[in-house]
């Protein structure tokens, strides 16, 4: 099995440190429930984030990367703000943002949205209801190669009505229309960017300026060296608490895990278990768990990849997908991954959304019954223990990206657990361009994914539906059910949530039964952060939702705190 | 000597040429797509994809793209890097300084440092001293670069927190401190990645000048020196060194190149962003002209290095003879 080395200490106390975890992380649940009080001298202080990456562009509808989203939506606001609930249907739960207040036409075909009159971009212009309009026809522009288009189809247009009343237009009624323009479009300043051609804006220098609206703006960003965030002192959502987050690119994980334990960084967003005993010793940090709209599973590909078309010689068989689940002993997988923090996973769907269902039958781990399936369906030993059924031996790939240290784990146990069964599986490790495109061309036998997907059911059609399959969906392993498809096309269409959850949770059953993937885990993210750092909620489509009100008591600032506002030298 | 010079010249243009050409057309055949790793979000469409990759020009055929980069670098446009969205000569131009600043110390401090280590050990030839070094000279030889960078952080960065674990200054501090605290402040960056490297190139210099040293030591001018009354210390130093220079000087010239390709994993470890560092960000992301880009840098640094290898060896031993 392979790990990543401790860069700490040796490996003796690796379920001791398993162990301690679970008071980190107890301690840290405190801490999240603890309703956020930052008092009025709470106000000032500087965080530095180690980051692995950086990010290409700072213009929201080009965004890409987690990266990019992470920066652009601390920098840009949108109309109205999701719930922590992350309720997509309707406007119920959405909080204002730059839209104070909103009306829905009686057909329910457009909203009027009223901005607040106070919001100004970073150079002080205000925000107008024509860069509202400006946002979107940027976005539609095919010109421009915006990512999130495909996303804003159902919105016709906006129109202004006035200098601050905007007016979005839909093709159709639908559960998500307000969360289609509100959660995929940012509001972005005409003023700044009207004067670049979209099919220019990719490569333009005023992509790379990041002049929003939001409660931090940026102050400089230096490539390799820094990005600075700092507080916008007037804005109209109120000053962030913090003076300024710095993101300082570390590419490799034992230097920013070093960086962090060193008090050189204060947040650093993915800890590893073998790092929870030593951060339940430190007295000035912490552990954070949180939840992501991220889940992993081993695909199971439908389709020949080399072939196309036609049915995967092996997975192309129900009975051979069915059984290779029930060989799989998730729980056992899960504790010996992630010790006692590990989130198990109970279909196609993270725990944070609302149609999450943890109650759905699952596939039993029977390796007896497995064999007996793989029997029934023509599936024989040969001499050398590997079964095989019409010369088609029951050998196949596991595609894992070199990258990810909890899947290359996975796919060593996986191994040991097909063997037992009569398949071979070979362990393919493949740098991240190599894996997206595999993932592409679906060119695998399995291949384990880490999936993230959007906060609304409809993003389930891009993944499980027969329209997801090909290069323009996320249906990886090629899976089609055309009750899943209906039952999906269902889900999406009703307006009452509890409808919902029912249709979803039919498709997931059957989707289950059906077993194009192996359900794996949900990523348990655990972020190491400095204990004069104090959060608030962390929503699963992003940790840093709240990040403008997290804050540093005035009596635990250190000096890199005082520094204040004053601009540099 | 001029047409030995030019001829050499000749050669370098040719074999740069080559070897920008096969990396051109290998890391455009190599699995993956930089677009599919810039729009690695849910929901992304195909359609959008290719019109990302036009904009880009990589939806020309690969023969069009060569002969474009040709054209454009000859007229000094080295194209546009897609993983910083920043023209490719300006993401060099910060990029190398850093590097040449690194890794020119460290070999600086390498060199002088290994040639004193040989002449300390060729003073007595299998003596306690000799023995003692050689050890730590193989430990460091022998050591993976990774591995000992990361013991170098985690010891003077972690456990005894002396020392800035990464980066080239304090990304918060530094603008708000004195002159002489940022000079303070960028010297205290370059400890630990220059004591690194620095260590580990030592010992390859060392190892080869102790081998020159002791293969001129049995020489007649070198019993003759002994004879006449000079120490074996003084005929070491005085003699045998100038004798015994010309490995170390060949190896000055091979290392040249490393000046601008960086020490990658050095570089890595202590989030240095240079040559070495942007080259496997480079790769990482597919960034096909930037990776076509930091070879040409390279391959021109080494086709001069072995050039002013080849002429400084001559310039030092009078039998060798160029052109």
């Amino acid at each position: 099995m392979q790990r990543l080395p401790h860069p700490f200490r040796p490996h003796v106390a690796r379920w001791t440190s398993v162990a301690l975890a679970g008071l980190a992380l107890s301690g840290c649940k405190d801490v999240q429930q603890r309703p956020a009080v930052a008092g009025p001298n709470d106000v000032g202080g500087t965080m530095v984030i180690a980051q692995p990456g950086e990010p290409g562009t700072l213009l929201p509808p080009l965004q890409g990367q987690q990266i990019e989203k992470q920066i652009t939506e601390l920098l840009y606001d949108r109309l109205a703000e999701i719930g922590d609930d992350l309720n997509t249907v309707g406007d119920k739960g959405f909080k204002k943002q730059l839209a104070e207040r909103w009306e829905w036409a009686p057909d329910s075909l457009s909203i009027a949205f009223h901005l607040d009159p106070r919001a100004r971009w970073h150079d002080g212009q205000p925000v107008r209801a024509s860069d509202v309009r400006y946002s979107f026809a940027l976005m539609k522009d095919p010109a421009l190669g915006s990512p999130g288009l495909p996303l804003i189809s159902n919105i016709d247009s906006i129109a202004v009505r006035d200098s601050l009343t905007a007016v979005a237009y839909f093709k159709r009624h639908t559960p998500e229309q307000f969360y289609d323009l509100v959660y995929q479009v940012f509001i972005v300043p005409e003023h700044i960017l009207s004067n670049t051609p979209p099919a220019q804006m990719k490569t333009a220098e005023v992509a790379r300026r990041g002049i929003g609206s939001g409660r931090f703006r940026l102050a400089r960003w230096e490539q390799g060296k820094r990005l600075e965030l700092v507080a916008d002192t007037t804005n109209y959502r109120g000053r962030p608490k913090l003076d300024r987050i710095l993101y300082t690119p570390t590419p490799d994980f034992n230097t920013a895990i070093t960086r962090f334990f060193a008090g050189d960084a204060d947040f650093f967003e993915q800890l590893r278990p073998e790092h929870l005993a030593q951060i339940a010793k430190d007295t000035t940090r912490r552990a954070i768990s949180y939840a992501t709209l991220g889940y992993a599973y081993l695909a199971l590909n439908n389709v020949d990849g080399k072939r196309p078309g036609q049915p995967h010689p092996i997975f192309g068989d129900r009975a051979v997908r069915r059984a290779l689940s029930m060989a799989v002993d998730r729980r056992a997988m899960l504790a010996n991954v992630f010790g006692p923090y590990g989130k198990p996973l109970y279909g196609p769907f993270p725990h944070a959304l609302s149609v999450a269902d943890t109650t759905l039958p699952q596939l039993p781990y029977d390796t007896t019954r497995a064999r007996a399936l793989l029997d029934s369906a023509g599936w024989l030993p040969g001499p050398d223990g590997v079964r095989a059924k019409n010369g088609q031996r029951l050998e196949f790939g596991i595609t894992t990206p070199v990258s990810s240290a909890a899947r290359k784990q996975y796919s060593v146990l996986l191994q040991a657990a097909f063997k037992k069964v009569g398949a071979a599986a070979r362990i393919d490790e493949t740098d991240n361009a190599g894996f997206l495109a595999r993932n592409g061309d679906h060119g695998f036998d399995t291949i384990i994914e880490l999936y993230g997907t959007d906060p609304s059911p409809s993003g389930f059609k891009q993944s499980w539906t027969t329209s997801g399959i090909g290069k323009d969906g996320a249906n990886f392993a090629s899976y089609s059910n055309a009750a899943v498809d209906a039952l999906l096309d269902s889900a999406t269409v009703t307006f009452d949530p509890a409808r919902t959850r029912a249709y979803m949770r039919r498709a997931f059953e059957t989707i289950i039964e059906d077993a194009p993937g192996i359900w794996l885990y949900e990523p348990a993210m655990v972020a190491g952060v400095h204990k004069r750092i104090h959060t608030t909620t962390m929503r699963a489509d992003g940790y840093w939702s709240g990040m403008a009100d997290w804050w540093i008591p005035a009596a635990e600032r250190t000096a890199r705190d005082r520094i204040g506002l004053r601009p540099t030298p | 000597m001029r047409r030995y010079v030019a001829g050499r010249l000749l050669q370098a243009t040719i074999v740069v040429l080559l070897v920008t050409t096969v990396t051109f057309v290998l890391v455009h055949l190599a699995p993956g797509d930089p677009i599919a790793l810039l729009l690695d979000r849910p929901g992304v469409t195909e359609e959008v994809r290719q019109q990302w990759r036009a904009s880009f020009g990589l939806d020309r055929p690969l023969g069009e793209q060569y002969v474009r980069w040709v054209s454009n670098t000859l007229h000094g446009d080295l194209g546009y890097s897609i993983a910083f969205r920043r023209p490719v000569a300006d993401v060099i131009a910060d990029a190398l300084p850093r590097t040449l600043l690194l890794v020119g110390l460290a070999l600086t401090l390498s060199f002088a440092l290994g040639i004193v280590v040989a002449v300390l050990q060729a003073e007595r030839p299998g003596g306690a001293r000799d023995r003692w070094l050689g050890r730590v000279l193989l430990v460091l030889f022998s050591v993976p670069d990774f591995w000992f960078a990361l013991v170098v952080l985690i010891e003077f960065a972690y456990r005894l927190p002396i020392l800035p674990p990464s980066g080239i200054i304090d990304p918060v501090m530094h603008d708000y401190m004195s002159p002489a605290g940022r000079a303070l402040d960028r010297l205290t960056h370059l400890v630990l990645p220059v004591t690194t490297l620095t260590l580990l190139a030592t010992a390859a210099i060392s190892r080869q000048q102790r081998s020159a040293l002791l293969e001129v030591m049995p020489s007649d001018w070198m019993r003759t020196a002994i004879a006449k009354g000079l120490s074996r210390r003084r005929a070491v130093r005085r003699h045998a060194l100038r004798n015994a220079l010309l490995p170390s000087i060949t190896l000055a010239g091979l290392s040249l190149p490393a000046l601008v390709s960086g020490a990658l994993l050095i570089e890595k470890v202590f989030s240095w962003p240079g040559m070495g560092l942007l080259a496997a960000n480079a790769i990482v992301s597919r960034d096909y002209l930037l990776i076509t880009a930091v070879v040409l840098v390279t391959s021109i640094a080494v086709a001069i290095g072995a050039l002013l290898a080849d002429l400084a060896s001559a310039f030092a031993d009078p039998r060798i003879r160029v052109g």
